[in-house]
């Protein structure tokens, strides 16, 4: 008779926690990207998307803020109906709208980075709300300044025309970044706890 | 929506890597087709993957519905000017040439996503991105695609609780304010349920992963990939 031993390489506890927060953060962005709120008069919809690249920069840092957003993203590659409009796969990833993905992923790694100035997430309780609001601040430049031209090239129209069409989602993502600030107070309690 | 349907197609029997390969062979192909002969072969090439997965175009398109309303923009935005005539015609059709490429690329996505499980696709993930990246990856894809019907349900029950309340009287502001809230905090406690269960579990770096193999057959659509890009490259 013979016997196999293999050697068994545990993941760090830390890193555990940060993985288990960045799982429900993806999903969480994956839901969120398919609900938006009717507004009475205005053609374009309340989508709740944002909410989960502020929450996973804001909370989590610019290495696991960024990896939920990869996850995201990958969980769409491999197939899973988690972008907007329940698309999924390559095709969505690279068509007109693909470049606001990658600048999510970009927001949430410079929302952390500006919040969190290190590595290491620190508690949100010891950065400031004028910070946290420079940081979403950025962030949205970031997620426009990438989505917006990869719209003009994938479309095969000018930057001006991209912007034009674009533009009508700027406000609405103003405001969720305002919104932002007050939602993610009430989750910095429940994230020290499971830190 | 378009998700995983077993089946027995040529498209089922293939490596998620040989699929992943052509996927991003022919993404080349069709993002630097110029003439009107190779885009009828993009198209080709596209609805003929559709065949390998026994998935009808309609539903294809119908899937994706959303990139397509994004796609209708281009050509909308490419002809509107800022004064007389208002709109160019040869503006909307450059750009329309333009977005004509991304449909056939739907088609190629909608069939890998129809005939790969995303089990599969992260074990092709894990075997494919080295280092504990590939396996962090691989395991948090996973435990994503089981989360997300879990927090589905968590947003409905909050989006029905505040509506039980009289929520939907409340401003945008207000409704947005409190489900993007109650998700997080709700989210956040799953998170540590969740953290607490894998550790309880020894959650290891070296995980078994379903066994993945190359048929004759994974070999030719490799090659087929490196064959479009050429083509396209060269031609």
């Amino acid at each position: 008779m013979s016997e196999r031993h293999e050697s068994v390489e545990l993941v760090p506890d830390t890193t555990v926690v940060y993985v288990a927060v960045s799982v429900l953060l993806a999903a969480l962005t994956a839901v969120l990207a398919q609900l938006s709120l009717p507004v009475p008069g205005i053609p374009v919809p309340f989508s709740l998307q944002p909410f989960g690249v502020f929450f996973a920069g804001l909370l989590l840092g610019p290495v696991w803020g960024g990896f939920t957003l990869l996850l995201y993203i990958v969980t769409g590659l491999a197939g899973a109906p988690v972008f907007s409009g329940g698309g999924a796969g390559v095709a969505y990833f690279l068509g007109p709208t693909g470049g606001f993905l990658v600048g999510f992923l970009l927001a949430a790694v410079v929302i952390g980075a500006v919040v969190h100035r290190g590595i290491e997430p620190r508690s949100l309780t010891a950065v400031s709300t004028v910070t946290q609001a420079l940081a979403l601040a950025v962030g949205i430049v970031v997620v426009y300044a990438v989505g917006v031209p990869w719209f003009a090239v994938v479309s095969d129209i000018s930057l001006t025309a991209a912007a034009t069409a674009m533009a009508p989602f700027f406000p609405p993502d103003v405001l969720k970044a305002v919104l932002t600030l007050g939602a993610v107070a009430g989750g910095v309690e429940a994230f020290d706890q499971v830190r | 929506m378009l998700s995983y349907e077993p089946g027995a197609t040529v498209a089922h029997r293939l490596d998620p890597r040989s699929k992943i390969g052509f996927q991003i062979g022919f993404a080349v192909a069709a993002f630097t087709v110029s003439t009107l002969a190779g885009l009828a072969g993009v198209y080709a090439v596209g609805l003929g993957c559709l065949l390998a997965a026994r998935l009808s175009p309609v539903r294809a398109l119908r899937a994706y519905w959303f990139v397509l309303v994004f796609l209708g923009f281009g050509p909308l935005f490419g002809g509107l000017t800022l004064g007389p005539p208002w709109f160019r015609v040869d503006g909307a059709l450059t750009s329309l040439r333009g977005v004509a490429r991304i449909v056939p690329l739907l088609f190629v996505s909608a069939a890998f996503v129809h005939s790969t499980p995303v089990r599969d696709t992260r074990a092709a993930i894990q075997h494919t991105v080295p280092g504990k990246l590939g396996q962090l990856l691989g395991i948090g894809v996973a435990l994503t695609f089981r989360f997300v019907p879990v927090v589905r349900t968590d947003v409905g029950r909050i989006r029905e609780a505040i509506s039980a309340r009289g929520g939907d009287e409340r401003t945008l502001r207000d409704r947005a304010s409190r489900i993007a809230r109650l998700s997080l905090v709700r989210s956040l406690q799953r998170a540590g349920r969740l953290s607490v269960a894998l550790r309880a579990r020894c959650l290891a770096y070296n995980p078994t992963l379903p066994a993945l193999s190359l048929s004759g057959l994974d070999y030719l659509v490799f090659a087929l990939s490196i064959g479009l890009v050429l083509v396209s490259v060269l031609v």
